[in-house]
């Protein structure tokens, strides 16, 4: 059946959303418009910078090049997933620490980026995590306290890796 | 944003090729296809959506020989633990493809279609001697992937056909390495040199430079003069560096390559 919008059922950041969505609506803009999830931010929009980085399934994909209604049945998460009970995730708490971030806005892509790194190899190397966030650009920064602040958030983490909140 | 469009979602493969013509293409990932759609430089008025259809989603074993599905996700060939075991360079190229976004959503089945010149896995399926089939509603055809991609962004296949497998004959007798330049999202040279078998040739393959990759066969690696290997090739000038240097990258990765098939296949 040829169709321009589709009626789709997931989770985002475990809360239950049913919604039909215009089939050229990209997960970027029903996050960020449609539930009002602004903390996914658009930057190149071609799926090169990274700062649009959400989790579907716990893999990690462009926000700004998928279509909403491939996550139909699927549970995303988003940077507003990952703070639990007022509590900042050790991610987030280490990007603070290690100062790695300015203006920020590539920071949610990072941290959603280094999310899923850790829930794929709770103890990366130096050299994994760099390449592993290559196709995240940082403008203000600079790399290095990115790094760190993923090594930390390893060492916070420890075997359980990402998966845990605590 | 998107311009509009309808989606398809057939899960039999013959209805998907029923459907799919110049104005209406196939879609897996989108990782080039949304991108191309958001340039502009596309816009057909429908996609035919290949992720529940369950034929093009299989990697088999027939035999020495791997088949994969054209929707198969660059992720799910990274993680595959018997192409880890007989296939392990095949291995090497998926995990490090693009980037993990890339690999999530992308398949190879629209990595090959789209034509990239700087494709890592078709530089390596041409070391590897693989072929593609197209099928059609009128029918299918089996072309080796070096007669398949033609230029850059451009293959054989016609508007109505659609890649369904990728076959890499004897894959279970093959080892090789892959060796790759990059420093964005893809790269500036691919080498990748392929061993048929314990005593059988030598496949050089040297991707990304030009439009399409080059392939070399020699019966010894002692064969394979570097230096004329890049004066073989036609770099493609652009950000990534001119003539001089990307040659001069050939020829360095082509002798760390054979370095590295000396010392790693035990050559």
């Amino acid at each position: 059946m040829t169709t321009t919008a589709i009626a789709i059922t997931c989770t985002v950041n475990g809360v239950k959303v049913e919604r039909t969505v215009e089939v050229r609506r990209t997960l970027a803009q029903f996050l960020r418009e449609d539930l009002s999830l602004t903390g996914t931010k658009v930057s190149c929009d071609v799926q090169i910078c990274g700062a649009c980085t959400v989790l579907v399934d716990g893999q990690p994909v462009s926000s700004c090049t998928h279509l909403a209604v491939d996550v139909d049945r699927s549970a995303v998460t988003t940077v507003e997933g990952l703070a639990s009970e007022g509590r900042l995730h050790p991610l987030q708490q280490a990007f603070v620490e290690q100062m790695a971030l300015q203006c920020g806005f590539c920071t949610p892509g990072f941290l959603m980026m280094a999310k899923a790194l850790l829930d794929e190899n709770p103890d990366p190397s130096r050299e994994q995590i760099i390449e592993y966030l290559d196709g995240n650009l940082c403008r203000c920064t600079g790399y290095a306290p990115i790094v760190a602040a993923v090594e930390q958030a390893a060492r916070v983490l420890g075997p359980a890796g990402g998966d845990s909140n605590a | 944003m998107l311009p509009p469009f309808a989606l398809e979602r057939p899960d039999r493969l013959e209805d998907a090729l029923a459907l799919i013509g110049d104005d209406c293409l196939p879609y897996c990932g989108g990782t080039e296809l949304l991108m191309a759609m958001k340039l502009n430089v596309l816009r057909p008025s429908c996609l035919v959506d290949l992720k529940g259809i369950a034929a093009l989603a299989r990697v088999e074993w027939r035999g020495d020989s791997l088949v994969i599905g054209g929707a198969v996700r660059h992720a799910s060939l990274a993680a595959d633990a018997e192409i880890s075991r007989s296939l392990a360079v095949l291995t090497v190229v998926e995990q490090r493809v693009g980037n993990a976004r890339v690999r999530t959503q992308g398949s190879i089945g629209g990595n090959l279609c789209f034509a990239e010149p700087r494709s890592d896995v078709a530089t390596l399926l041409a070391a590897l001697g693989a072929s593609i089939t197209l099928a059609s509603s009128t029918g299918q055809r089996r072309i080796a992937i070096t007669d398949f991609v033609l230029g850059a962004y451009e293959t054989v296949r016609e508007p109505t056909e659609l890649l369904v497998e990728v076959l890499v004959p004897s894959a279970r007798l093959k080892s090789g390495v892959y060796l790759k330049h990059q420093y964005a999202e893809r790269p500036t040279v691919g080498v990748a040199l392929v061993r048929e078998g314990e005593n059988g040739v030598w496949r050089l393959a040297v991707g990304a430079v030009g439009d399409v990759p080059i392939v070399i066969e020699v019966s010894s690696l002692d064969e394979i003069d570097a230096e004329a290997v890049a004066d073989m090739t036609d770099p493609i000038e652009d950000i990534s560096g001119g003539v001089d240097y990307k040659q001069h990258l050939v020829a360095v990765y082509v002798r760390r390559a054979v370095q590295a098939a000396a010392e790693d296949l035990g050559a």
